[in-house]
């Protein structure tokens, strides 16, 4: 290990940790609450292009051997995730514009870039706690509500829950092995040893549990509702794709066999079905995408039953197509002073004759959650459950597909409320905020590449 | 000048209106649909070129353009004409305008979303006449969806919501199911040649096992026996139909209905052979109870727009009958009998929009004696009833009756031999000709004569606009009657080679470049 590796095979970290030190010194040098915005988006772009950089330059290192590299294929998706925080920040400068909320926001995303290098469980279980962490406490800082501090808590407890099974999931696997590195997983995946497959089959709930597959769903719909919209994109998004990145870490191209075969097809199956169905109740907008959410967690945990070698570009695609169309949505969703009024469903009545940008951004964000060609969105379900048949798992893809079908009709109906329906008099009139109105476009652009050129980013997965 | 760059400005002509559209600011209304129009008639002009440059006597695509386009996957943009789709892609081109003038006075709220969603299912719908590639069929088939939902939603009846969600949630169950199909079939034939492709020229190739053929086609076939649709799979059309505004019907009839028949036949009877022939029986036996059916259900229908909803259900039964049947003049008539219908039902509910835009009801009960008060319309009602029906010299008769002639060459050797099954459901599809002509007489008949009823206001007979829309569909169902040869023509080659794929199960495209 040298300095000049650290730096260089960590630069997107060291640029994001950079920002957080120096929101922290500016807040203390002046003594007083700063606007921290300007500091977060500059640290968080030059962390992204930095990401990039070295992902074009095909840089790979070890600056800590068995526990920390990188190389193209982690610098890729680091460079999405972080991109994909920047519309995040655009869209909650009007909300939080203390330094804190972005110490936090970017400290939970330095957790994420973490944990998408990690070599062993140590870094992995640092990455995933600096990531959740900083969660609990965005969650509560959404306008103080008495929701926020159930959903807080709530999150804060099923967390946990997952922190203590992902620990004892990990020391059992090193147990069986002795041996830290997140290979011992993928060697379990195949072993007869009971004590690695309960070892391994504890570590994959934790992740289901961070993803919010069913049956260890419940705290999402609070969390998600009690946050306020900013960390619900946040959390919808990001940390969605943290924990299925570590998963992908985890997993590696190795096949899957029986009996987590089963595990690996039947929770994701109850998640998609699930999610789909209790999200048509819904008359909250943030509680419908965190049950769109479940569903989504179940494809992406459904691309481990594929073949090894296509898993990454599946998981990947999938999570960036996911991630700019959930912000999207979250960008073009109308403001309101009233943070409850501004989720309810019945607000976007009408919303296309009052704003019909905002409208048509949901519309395409929502058809393209739904799956349907030609947007991203479909590409990525496309590329799930090819690798599903490939595997040779035919109605396990062909039950899949059947409950994404479920869930057009949830999305639909957004679509419906916003075009067809009357205007109610109770209707939110914000004005379109110019920040927002940027991270749409932001989240437009990538959107629009994907759908034409879905092949471009295929070709580098 | 007719190449291929001609096919792709004609496919993304309308992408181009759109943009225009979105660009054009709000209040613009007049502007908005002078430029839709102006759009599609230069779509029909140019289609119009491609169509004459067609050349009959080369068997398999003409002017196609084939890009990579998910390399990785060997996807490629690939489109064509042939001559399967020619007369389709022409009905679209031709209908094109006429669907936009006909809602000129209807539709006077968000005009510009309207208009883009018209150019939208344009592009869509040509899309997916052109692709030669399954992906890409599949992301215009499914494209079609959204448009359609919206027309149907925004500016349709008092149900519309109910309507449009039954639509789009029927269509979108048979399109996944399809997709899983596409995936595995394209799976299949990677891991048993080794081609990495979605071209429908080297899927026509792949040699799977009966069984496996005939989970296939049943996925390919619920997508499209939906939306033809066939019986039992029909009840979201009579409600679609009746809550779309006059132009959702008129484009739902007039080319979204075919695009079930044109599934069938350039996808799921030549990729499945074996599987074909194996369902035949079931596949004709459908057909026949949707002609008698649809022709039931239409004779006691109380709704005008529901008339022609379940007439469509019996019609396009002729055609799956002529698919089936693969005789050859059988598949000819069926693809003639695509465009009559196209040119009749959509004749008819531009029609019945007209009438309602003046007496605001489709309740038969409210109208008679239609024939002194708007003499102009009533003989172009009547001479669409007789197209309905079939009357000689009109493209209705020409194509059922190929059709059934098909079906009765195909029956009989089978007779022959000693069964006799296709000979009675051919003898049974028959009748659906004369309840066919009893349902469109009975109500041409209650609403043009007998005792003038009581309406709400002096009504004017049709303007200009009106005369001129339906003067273009009236000459193009006669020019198809009289002379059926010239359309026939163009898709002979083509409708052999199906025939030849179809009953050799060796698929085979050597011509395709």
């Amino acid at each position: 290990m040298s300095w000049h590796d650290v730096l260089i095979a960590m630069l997107p970290e060291n640029l994001l940790l950079a920002a957080i030190l120096l929101l922290l010194a500016v807040e203390i040098v002046s003594g007083r609450s700063r606007d921290g915005f300007a500091i977060a988006f500059a640290g968080a772009a030059a962390a992204a292009a930095a990401a990039c950089a070295l992902y074009v330059h095909g840089y790979a290192g070890e600056p800590f051997p068995g526990h920390f590299s990188v190389g193209p294929t982690a610098f890729l998706p680091k460079a999405a995730i972080i991109a994909l925080t920047l519309p995040v920040l655009l869209v909650s400068r009007d909300d939080f514009a203390e330094s804190r909320f972005y110490v936090l926001l970017l400290s939970s995303l330095y957790g994420a870039c973490l944990l998408i290098s990690s070599d062993s469980f140590l870094t992995l279980f640092l990455g995933l706690e600096l990531m959740s962490l900083p969660v609990y406490v965005l969650v509560l800082l959404a306008f103080l509500r008495p929701e926020s501090t159930e959903a807080a808590l709530k999150y804060l407890v099923l967390g946990g829950a997952a922190t203590a099974t992902f620990l004892m999931g990990a020391s059992l696997l090193y147990g069986a092995s002795g041996s830290l590195a997140v290979t011992a997983f993928s060697s379990a995946l195949g072993s007869a040893q009971p004590l690695a497959v309960a070892g391994a089959v504890l570590v994959v709930v934790a992740m289901m549990l961070k993803a919010a597959v069913v049956p260890f769903h419940a705290w999402a719909p609070d969390a998600y509702q009690g946050a306020s919209v900013p960390v619900t994109a946040y959390m919808a998004t990001i940390i969605k794709a943290g924990a299925l990145l570590a998963a992908l870490r985890l997993f590696g191209t190795t096949p899957v066999v029986r009996p987590m075969t089963d595990l690996l097809a039947i929770l994701p199956l109850a998640s998609m079905v699930w999610g789909n169905i209790a999200a048509i109740r819904q008359s909250s907008f943030r509680r419908m995408i965190a049950y769109s959410s479940i569903a989504h967690a179940g494809y992406l945990f459904y691309a481990f039953l594929g073949e090894g070698p296509g898993r990454y570009a599946a998981v990947v695609f999938y999570l960036i197509a996911y991630g700019v169309m959930n912000l999207l949505a979250f960008a073009a969703l109308p403001r309101s002073i009233d943070d409850a009024r501004h989720d309810e469903l019945d607000a976007l009545k009408g919303l296309f004759h009052r704003q019909p940008f905002a409208a048509l951004m949901i519309a395409a964000a929502m058809l393209s959650l739904a799956g349907l060609p030609p947007l991203p969105g479909f590409i990525a379900k496309f590329l799930i459950f090819r690798n599903v048949l490939a595997a040779g798992y035919t109605s396990y893809a062909v039950l899949g597909l059947v409950a994404s079908y479920l869930g057009i009709y949830f999305y639909l109906r957004v679509i419906q409320y916003m075009f067809m329906s009357a205007e109610e008099p109770s209707a939110v009139h914000g004005r379109p905020r110019r920040l927002a109105f940027l991270a749409s476009l932001l989240c437009l652009v990538p959107a629009i590449l994907l759908s034409v050129f879905p092949g471009w980013l295929l070709d580098r997965l | 000048m007719a190449d291929a760059t001609l096919l792709n400005l004609v496919l993304w002509l309308p992408v181009i209106g759109i943009a225009v559209i979105a660009a054009t600011p709000r209040g613009a209304d007049s502007w908005v649909r002078s430029l839709s129009l102006a759009v599609m008639l230069l779509q029909l002009a140019l289609t119009a070129i491609l169509y004459v440059h067609f050349d009959p006597a080369r068997a398999g695509l003409q002017f196609v353009t084939s890009r990579p386009w998910i390399a990785a996957w060997g996807i490629d943009y690939r489109i064509g004409l042939d001559g399967i789709n020619v007369l389709l892609v022409a009905l679209t081109a031709f209908l094109g305008p006429l669907v936009v003038a006909g809602a000129f006075s209807a539709i006077q709220k968000d005009v510009k979303l309207f208009y883009a969603m018209v150019l939208f299912i344009q592009f869509a719908m040509l899309g997916t006449f052109l692709a030669q590639d399954l992906f890409l069929f599949y992301v215009f088939w499914e494209a079609m969806l959204i448009p359609m939902f919206l027309i149907i939603g925004i500016w349709g009846g008092e149900r519309r919501i109910y309507a449009t969600l039954k639509f789009v949630l029927y269509t979108a169950f048979g399109s996944i199911l399809m997709l899983a199909a596409v995936i595995y079939l394209v799976y299949s034939l990677n891991a048993t040649t080794g081609i990495k492709s979605f071209a429908f020229a080297d899927l026509y190739g792949s040699h799977l096992p009966l069984h496996t053929q005939m989970w296939l086609l049943a996925a390919f076939g619920l997508s499209f026996a939906i939306k033809v649709p066939m019986v039992p799979l029909h009840t979201w059309l009579p409600d679609a139909h009746v809550e779309a505004p006059t132009t959702g019907s008129v484009i739902l009839a007039g080319v979204l209905l075919k695009m079930g028949t044109y599934g069938f036949m350039k996808l799921g009877f030549p990729l499945f052979p074996e599987a074909t022939r194996a369902f035949t029986p079931a596949l004709m036996t459908l057909a026949v109870i949707s002609i008698v059916y649809g022709a039931c259900l239409a004779l006691v229908q109380t709704d005008i727009k529901k008339i022609i909803a379940y007439s469509s259900i019996s019609h396009l039964g002729y055609v799956m009958l002529g698919l089936v049947s693969l005789d050859l003049v059988g598949i000819q008539g069926a693809l003639l009998q695509m465009v009559s219908h196209g040119l009749v039902a959509g004749g008819l509910f531009l029609m019945i929009g007209m009438i309602y835009e003046r007496c605001h009801t489709r309740d038969i009960a409210a109208y008679g004696g239609l024939a002194k008060l708007l003499p102009v319309y009533s003989v172009f009602f009547s001479i669409l009833t007789l197209a309905s029906i079939g009357l000689p010299t009109t493209s209705g008769f020409a194509g059922e009756f190929m059709a059934l002639l098909g079906a009765f060459n195909a029956a009989w050797p089978q007779h022959v031999a000693g069964y006799d099954l296709p000979l009675v459901l051919a003898v049974i599809a028959v009748s659906g000709v004369v309840l066919g002509a009893l349902y469109m007489l009975w109500l041409a008949q209650r609403m043009l004569f007998g005792p003038v009823k009581a309406l709400h206001q002096p009504l004017r007979d049709l303007d200009a606009r009106e005369r001129a829309i339906l003067i273009a569909i009236v000459a193009a169902i006669f020019a198809i009657g009289l002379y059926p040869q010239e359309p026939l023509r163009k898709t002979e080659l083509a409708a052999r080679e199906y025939q030849q794929i179809v009953m050799s199960g060796r698929g085979h495209h050597g011509s395709l470049p």
